[in-house]
């Protein structure tokens, strides 16, 4: 099944903006998370960490709505997982 | 009640929200926590809309490389508490409202006297652990924490109403991590006028507010959108409780 992904900020110069990436049928979270990982190559570790989890700091949307990175759910096809660095400076 | 000179200075907005919604402005009091690249533009527009009582507090100095965003400081300003600094332009903007200018650090012991009495909490600062005690300050008081940060072309803005919308903590329960952030004057622009924006709306009452929604900007790639944010049951600070 197909997941649109769109990455803001940094994440789009890494990632590119609005991808779809190919996961097996009731893959979850983890499945996309990992396919990004091996996108992003050497700049991964802006996104994730030494351990290959995203980052604690990112924010992670599933139809615009936000969910743990260890979400459990089974995702859908066509569904649309956003991935935000907040900012901190003023 | 506005007097003649402020019916004519507010003649153009009074078109849009009536002389009730002046009438709310020149009453409000709105603290706004840093006086820098958010600050200035938040503070500055405010002022001009009537906002009747601005306390800005910031412990900075002006230093020369804020002079590329934090547009109420200017080269003659260097080496001035920044507070001053910007309490000077602002009275020469508008006459007519009161500037509360302190130069402090923002802390657990002043945080609760900044807020008491204020109609709203605007975010300016530039590090996650002040917004956080702002944020814990908003819950306390029940006062709406009107949240912006921002980095490079990139910022976010976000309206939190105590036992409403979820909180700053809900949204983001961890920091990003601190650093010199790149940044050009351009961005905190947008953001802090998204802020100022979202206040006059607060205060009027008029339209919708970012209340349960986080605003993304990219402005390399200009573009604007909104995501739904809720309240989190884990959340260590508010507990995702909401009032019935």
């Amino acid at each position: 099944m197909k997941i649109r992904v769109k990455a803001f900020a940094r994440f789009r110069e890494i990632l590119g903006s609005d991808l779809a990436i190919e996961v097996p049928d009731g893959a979850t979270m983890a499945a996309v998370l990992a396919a990004l990982r091996d996108r992003a190559g050497d700049e991964s570790d802006a996104i994730f960490d030494e351990a290959g989890a995203l980052r604690t700091h990112v924010v992670l949307m599933r139809n615009g709505k936000r969910v743990k990175r260890d979400d459990s759910d089974a995702l859908a096809d066509g569904d649309e997982v956003a991935l935000f660095p907040p900012v901190a400076g003023g | 009640m506005l007097t003649e000179q402020e019916r004519e200075r507010y003649a153009r907005q009074i078109l849009l929200f009536g002389e009730e919604g002046q009438e709310r402005l020149k009453k409000a009091k709105v603290f706004i926590a840093g006086a820098g690249g958010l600050g200035c533009p938040i503070a500055l527009y405010l002022a001009v809309a009537g906002v009747g009582e601005i306390r800005l507090v910031d412990r900075d100095t002006v230093d020369r490389t804020n002079l590329n965003r934090q547009v109420l400081h200017w080269e003659k300003d260097l080496g001035m508490p920044k507070v001053r600094s910007a309490e000077a332009k602002l009275r020469e903007a508008n006459p007519d409202i009161r500037i509360k200018a302190v130069a402090t650090t923002i802390d657990e012991t002043n945080a609760r006297d900044m807020v008491t009495g204020a109609d709203l909490i605007v975010d300016a600062m530039d590090n996650f652990p002040t917004r956080y005690l702002l944020n814990r300050e908003a819950l306390r008081s029940g006062v709406p924490l009107i949240h912006g940060a921002i980095r490079g072309f990139d910022g976010q803005v976000a309206t939190i109403v105590p036992g409403r919308t979820a909180c700053l903590e809900c949204i983001f329960p961890e920091a990003p991590p601190a650093e010199v952030f790149p940044v050009v004057g351009t961005t905190p622009g947008i953001i802090g006028l998204i802020q100022a924006n979202e206040a006059i709306k607060y205060i009027t009452g008029a339209g919708d507010l970012l209340a349960g929604r986080l605003l993304i900007w990219d402005g390399l790639a200009a573009t604007l959108e909104t995501f739904t944010v809720e309240p989190r049951p884990d959340c260590p600070v508010c507990g995702g409780e909401m009032r019935p």
